[in-house]
């Protein structure tokens, strides 16, 4: 089946299960951050796994669903779970969620993700604003245009709002939050960085580093939706080649945890702005 | 049982037939030209790839496809005689399947070996460098379901290359004579040869040599926990200033790879002694 008729089958689908629900704001929560989604309101969960066309995977479990409902007085759709391109799956898939997002009617899209913290400044915990992006993953609009999303050759110059970035400051400022603004470099995993390739993404500029995020922000501007992104340091750059270091899996979720209040505060305030 | 897992297991089983009560301890992988190690085991048994089932065949220059296993530097070694790259036109999966069996015959370490361009101007043609980390460029050979047997889902790669088994080859370099630089690898898909401005990128992000091959291996080996030793054999020098009349041939490649060879198989047989 081509894209499109994917997209086709799974908007009639989804149509239908919302019956008449318009999110206004697309928010993709990334490891960890889920935790989001409990203080979504009157929830309606859609799992990808009816939806025609989703991909159904051990991978994406039981966590991969559509959260529709209330946030902040406005109405949200919150994807738990993402789909990433390490999982084995096309990018036509990877980023048919924000398609699908797109065709729900948002206005603005959210992402979150953990990441690894290149820049030697940053700490675990830290909540970085993603002012800017490097892909070294495939780009997710190769292939034939999806006119009907966007052009075919999209402007990236401003991936990322300055308006929603400026918003973000102001309330950090008002709430006392600390944040770091920085470049995300995506690329697809699923191992970890050697010491040396967290060196090469510090010389290109990179600020952070993870395994999603860029495709999902690539298909939003596709379709010219402000997208608002966000990271949470959840390692950090171990170029030195400590003997004793290990990066463990274990306590990035645990610091993904620690920082995800933060995150679910500056998300609610936002969005209540909007 | 996932399908990938049996046909791994069934090229074991092939291949532990094939060797009856011999015991491989280390996998060697042979780079561009250094086939040549494979001469120096004793007592072997070579199989060609052709002759075990849905097994990839290596069709590079300079590569022949065979595992050859028998004793080097006293202990039992299974060393491939050519390796499978991705610019052949394999998918990933088949270009790491020769490790993965590998490992299913039962290694406990692993020696990759390759010829590559040297990208910083400290390297010389013909100088050996031990791999101390790489970038990777190509894709990753982790993409897809996970193979829960062999490791987890995120694969730290803090350390891709073993730490102690680089101070041992400094060790016996020095009580050898043999001289040895150290450096990152930078692994691309090839075929085509880099050009000078790549050259003067992957000395920008902290490159010293650059190659085609190593790095997929390497992280699925890692995947699985194994400790690897890498070194390079340089056969190309940096050339982003490069004359005019510079033409990079594929024969002076292999010319050059011989020529470290020797060297090259004198170390890793006084590590294996050791290991």
């Amino acid at each position: 089946m081509s894209i499109i008729d994917t997209i086709k089958l799974a908007n009639e689908y989804l149509q239908q299960i919302l019956e008449g629900r318009k999110p206004l704001v697309g928010i993709v929560l990334g490891s960890g951050l889920g935790r989001l989604a409990d203080e979504i309101e009157d929830p309606l969960i859609i799992p990808y796994g009816r939806i025609p066309g989703f991909p159904v995977s051990t991978a994406i479990g039981h966590k991969g669903q559509f959260i529709v409902g209330k946030l902040s007085g406005k109405m949200v759709v919150a994807m738990q779970g993402r789909i990433h391109y390490y999982e084995g799956y096309g990018m036509n898939l990877v980023t048919l969620p924000i398609r699908m997002m797109k065709l729900m009617g948002i206005q603005y899209l959210f992402v979150s993700n953990a990441a690894g913290g290149t820049n030697l400044s940053y700490s675990v915990g830290d909540l970085m604003i993603i002012r800017d992006h490097i892909n070294l993953m495939p780009n997710p609009l190769i292939g034939p245009n999806l006119d009907d999303f966007g052009p075919r050759f999209p402007d990236m110059t401003r991936p990322y709002d300055p308006k929603l970035i400026q918003l973000a400051e102001e309330i950090a400022a008002q709430k006392g939050l600390t944040l770091q603004k920085g470049v995300y470099i995506g690329c697809s995993g699923p191992c970890y960085e050697t010491p040396a390739e967290y060196r090469y993404f510090r010389a290109i500029g990179g600020d952070a580093v993870g395994m999603s995020t860029v495709p999902e922000v690539i298909v939003a501007r596709h379709s010219s939706i402000p997208v608002f992104g966000i990271s949470v340091i959840t390692d950090v750059a171990h170029d030195t080649e400590d003997e004793e270091y290990v990066t463990d899996g274990e306590a990035i979720v645990k610091a993904a945890n620690a920082a995800a209040d933060k995150m679910i505060v500056l998300f609610r305030e936002m969005i209540a702005k909007l | 049982m996932d399908s990938r897992i049996t046909i791994i297991n069934e090229i074991a089983s092939r291949v532990k037939e094939r060797i009856a009560n011999r015991k491989p301890e280390l996998g060697i992988v042979l780079g561009s030209g250094l086939g040549r190690l494979a001469d120096a085991i004793e007592d072997p048994i070579t199989i060609p790839y052709r002759l075990l089932p849905n097994f990839p065949i290596s069709t590079a220059v300079g590569h022949k496809g065979n595992f050859i296993i028998g004793k080097l530097g006293g202990k039992t070694v299974i060393a491939m005689q050519g390796r499978i790259h991705y610019y052949e036109g394999y998918g990933m999966d088949k270009v790491v399947l020769p490790i993965r069996v590998m490992m299913a015959v039962g290694i406990k370490t692993l020696i990759v070996s390759n010829a590559a361009g040297g990208v910083g101007f400290h390297l010389h043609l013909g100088d050996l460098m031990i791999i101390k980390d790489h970038i990777n460029l190509l894709p990753n050979p982790l993409i897809g379901p996970n193979f829960d047997q062999f490791g987890p889902r995120f694969p730290d790669m803090t350390r891709p290359y073993d730490p102690k088994l680089i101070k041992m080859a400094k060790e016996i370099g020095q009580e050898l004579g043999i001289e040895l630089k150290e450096g990152v690898y930078v692994g691309g898909t090839g075929p085509s040869y880099e050009t000078p401005a790549e050259y003067k990128f992957f000395r920008i992000i902290g490159g010293d040599a650059v190659g085609m091959s190593t790095i997929p291996e390497v992280i699925v080996a890692r995947h699985a926990n194994i400790p690897v030793f890498g070194i390079s054999v340089i056969t190309n020098e940096a050339h982003d200033d490069y004359a005019e009349d510079y033409v990079n041939d594929g024969q002076d490649v292999v010319v050059a790879a011989n020529a470290a060879a020797d060297r090259m198989t004198l170390l890793i047989t006084k590590m294996i002694e050791r290991i």
